[in-house]
């Protein structure tokens, strides 16, 4: 074979190969077209049971309410066997908008509902409340808005200036992401970038250990976790914030001023398997799961 | 004179030196510092129940048996369908198209820019498209077949490049010998071009195995045990994420959960390059 034949050879070959692949494509978009038809009719099944008293809720929204409903999803799967609770997250704004949508059957919002969205039967499951801490034997009993922002902005740096003893003052901050940090700055009206922090603390936990250790330290946690800590005994004291009194009976009232109220929302009044996964979700049973994810549940 | 520029030599000799070992040593450094941590606050987690519970409380106690189940079989679908398509384009592209034709040009830059697009974007897209257009809904399914679009730009430029690294020499010897072009890509060309695919593979599989933004919206946030490819299922990765970032307590298990990730991804590329080098080896060999 000499050079141009060879050539001309590799020439035919090649374009066999193309078609050849070309096939091979078309096989693939084949195989895939099939994995799709048969995945829909399952979809379709679980759309019709959803009528019934057994299916699948699907629920999405606030990632702060996300551990929570799929904590009470998991104990009301254990009740009713047929039913599965699919929890997603991706924000409260989300969850309005795949409710409106109908992609879900449920929406989780942690905050109060706007004003565009009063269409929207709402549903409070639970409170969140995020209290001031300082420890125990500190002598300052209570400190207004423009001071705790002047200690949180590095302002006052000096416990004397708030009517303490002269001892330097200890910031101790939460974590970005955190949802207490941004409860925290929208009540101050504070950006992040603002705070001129010494200690910051992943969670509630964490603070309330940080704060009892450190006799100069401020710190703010979520009032649940400090209730609970300080009636073990655990030498810190919840600070009033705006003349209200921080406890989880403020904060259940609405009275306690840096609080959201946790909703779950529908597009239209709940019926069947929704309407019984929100009844069960406000009701006393899953009072034990929402004091665990350190929110306040909202009536005894 | 000369004896000056010898110590000018010297010294820069000993400049580079410090620079070369110094940028070597930052880099081990870093991964040793970062893996010390990881196993300083997660080794004491880690046990076989860890491994096969199921998460409780928010993932505060238990394990993480369903979330590993879930994070391979999303890896499954990814590399079942990014590994016969990026093979196949890889093979089109590197042997079957010249390299100044339009349509090779057009394919290259398309894979070029969408190796460089955010995952989010890949995230948003397969939500749009898998979730709500095919109506796959939030399953392992969605999340693998977004993971897939998002490997297969890496798989298909690295394997190309790994065709074009076997010598044309091989393809004008096999002509010459009369094998037909098939033959030749099977049986020469193919297992020559192993490691360039072994490179896209480890890549492909260790951006999988690591992406959140991209499963948050399409596998999505469930973290019970799957039950099929249509089910919605946690990843490794979103587990440690929602541990770490949204429940507060969960820093524990989120050590552990990212102790157990590493210690996979490092299992999982050893073994692709172990066993590839075999087979690499015999391949050639029974040519």
């Amino acid at each position: 074979m000499n050079h141009p034949t060879c050539l001309r050879y590799v020439h035919v070959q090649m374009s066999a190969c193309i078609v050849f692949s070309r096939q091979n494509i078309l096989g693939l978009l084949v195989a895939w077209a099939t994995l799709l038809f048969l995945g829909t009719p399952n979809l379709a099944t679980a759309q019709t049971n959803r009528d019934q008293l057994s299916g699948k809720l699907v629920i999405t929204g606030a990632s702060t309410l996300a551990p929570l409903i799929s904590e009470i999803g998991k104990r009301f799967e254990r009740l009713q066997a047929n039913v599965r609770v699919d929890v997603q997250t991706g924000g409260s704004s989300r969850g309005v908008a795949d409710v409106r949508q109908g992609l879900a059957d449920i929406g989780m919002v942690s905050r109060a509902m706007k004003d565009d969205e009063k269409d929207l039967p709402a549903f409070p499951v639970a409170r969140d409340g995020v209290g001031i801490i300082l420890h125990k034997e500190n002598p300052v009993q209570a400190l207004s808005d423009e001071q705790v922002i002047a200690i949180y902005t590095g302002k006052t740096t000096n416990w004397k200036v708030v009517g303490g003893k002269d001892a330097t003052i200890t910031v101790v901050n939460k974590a970005e992401g955190r949802s207490t940090l941004e409860v925290f700055l929208h009540y101050f009206k504070l950006m992040s970038m603002d705070v001129k922090a010494q200690v910051v603390i992943g969670d509630n936990e964490q603070g309330v250990k940080t704060v009892a250790g450190n006799r100069n330290a401020i710190g703010y946690v979520s009032i649940g976790t400090a209730e609970y800590d300080e009636s073990q005994g655990v030498p810190i004291r919840l600070l009033p914030t705006g003349g209200v009194a921080a406890s989880t009976e403020t904060v259940r009232n609405g009275t306690f001023p840096i609080s959201r109220p946790l909703h779950l929302i529908t597009r239209t009044p709940p019926v069947g398997l929704t309407k019984a996964f929100i009844d069960y979700a406000q009701s006393k049973a899953v009072h034990d799961i929402i004091t665990q994810q350190y929110f306040v549940p909202l009536a005894d | 004179m000369a004896e000056s520029m010898k110590k000018r030599l010297n010294m820069c000799e000993g400049l580079a030196f410090v620079l070369v070992w110094g940028t070597a040593a930052l880099v081990t450094a870093t991964f040793c510092w970062l893996l010390g941590d990881l196993v300083w606050h997660g080794l004491s987690h880690v046990s076989w129940t860890f491994l096969t519970a199921p998460p409780e409380n928010a993932g505060r106690r238990g394990g993480i048996g369903p979330i590993l189940v879930s994070t391979a079989l999303i890896l499954g679908v990814c590399l079942a369908v990014a590994l016969p398509i990026g093979i196949g384009t890889a093979v089109l592209l590197a042997e079957f198209t010249s390299d100044h034709s339009l349509f090779g040009r057009v394919t290259r830059r398309s894979l070029d820019v969408l190796a460089g697009v955010p995952s989010i974007v890949f995230g948003l897209f397969g939500n749009a498209f898998f979730c709500k257009t095919l109506g796959l809904g939030f399953s392992i399914l969605s999340g693998g077949l977004t993971l897939a679009c998002m490997v297969l730009p890496i798989l298909i430029r690295s394997t190309e490049e790994g065709f074009r690294a076997v010598p044309t020499s091989y393809r004008l010897s096999a002509a010459a010998l009369g094998l037909s072009r098939t033959t030749t890509l099977i049986h020469l060309v193919l297992p020559a071009a192993v490691p360039g695919l072994l490179v896209g593979l480890v890549l492909g599989v260790g951006r999988a195995i690591a992406e959140t933004a991209a499963l948050i919206f399409t596998s999505g946030y469930v973290d019970r045990m799957p039950e099929s490819l249509l089910d919605s299922g946690r990843a490794l990765s979103i587990h440690i994420f929602d541990l770490s970032m949204n429940v507060s307590g969960g820093d524990a298990n989120a050590y552990a959960s990212a102790l157990v990730l590493v210690v996979l991804l490092l299992v999982i590329n050893s073994t692709v390059s172990r066993l590839t080098a075999y087979g690499l080896q015999r391949k050639i060999m029974t040519v």
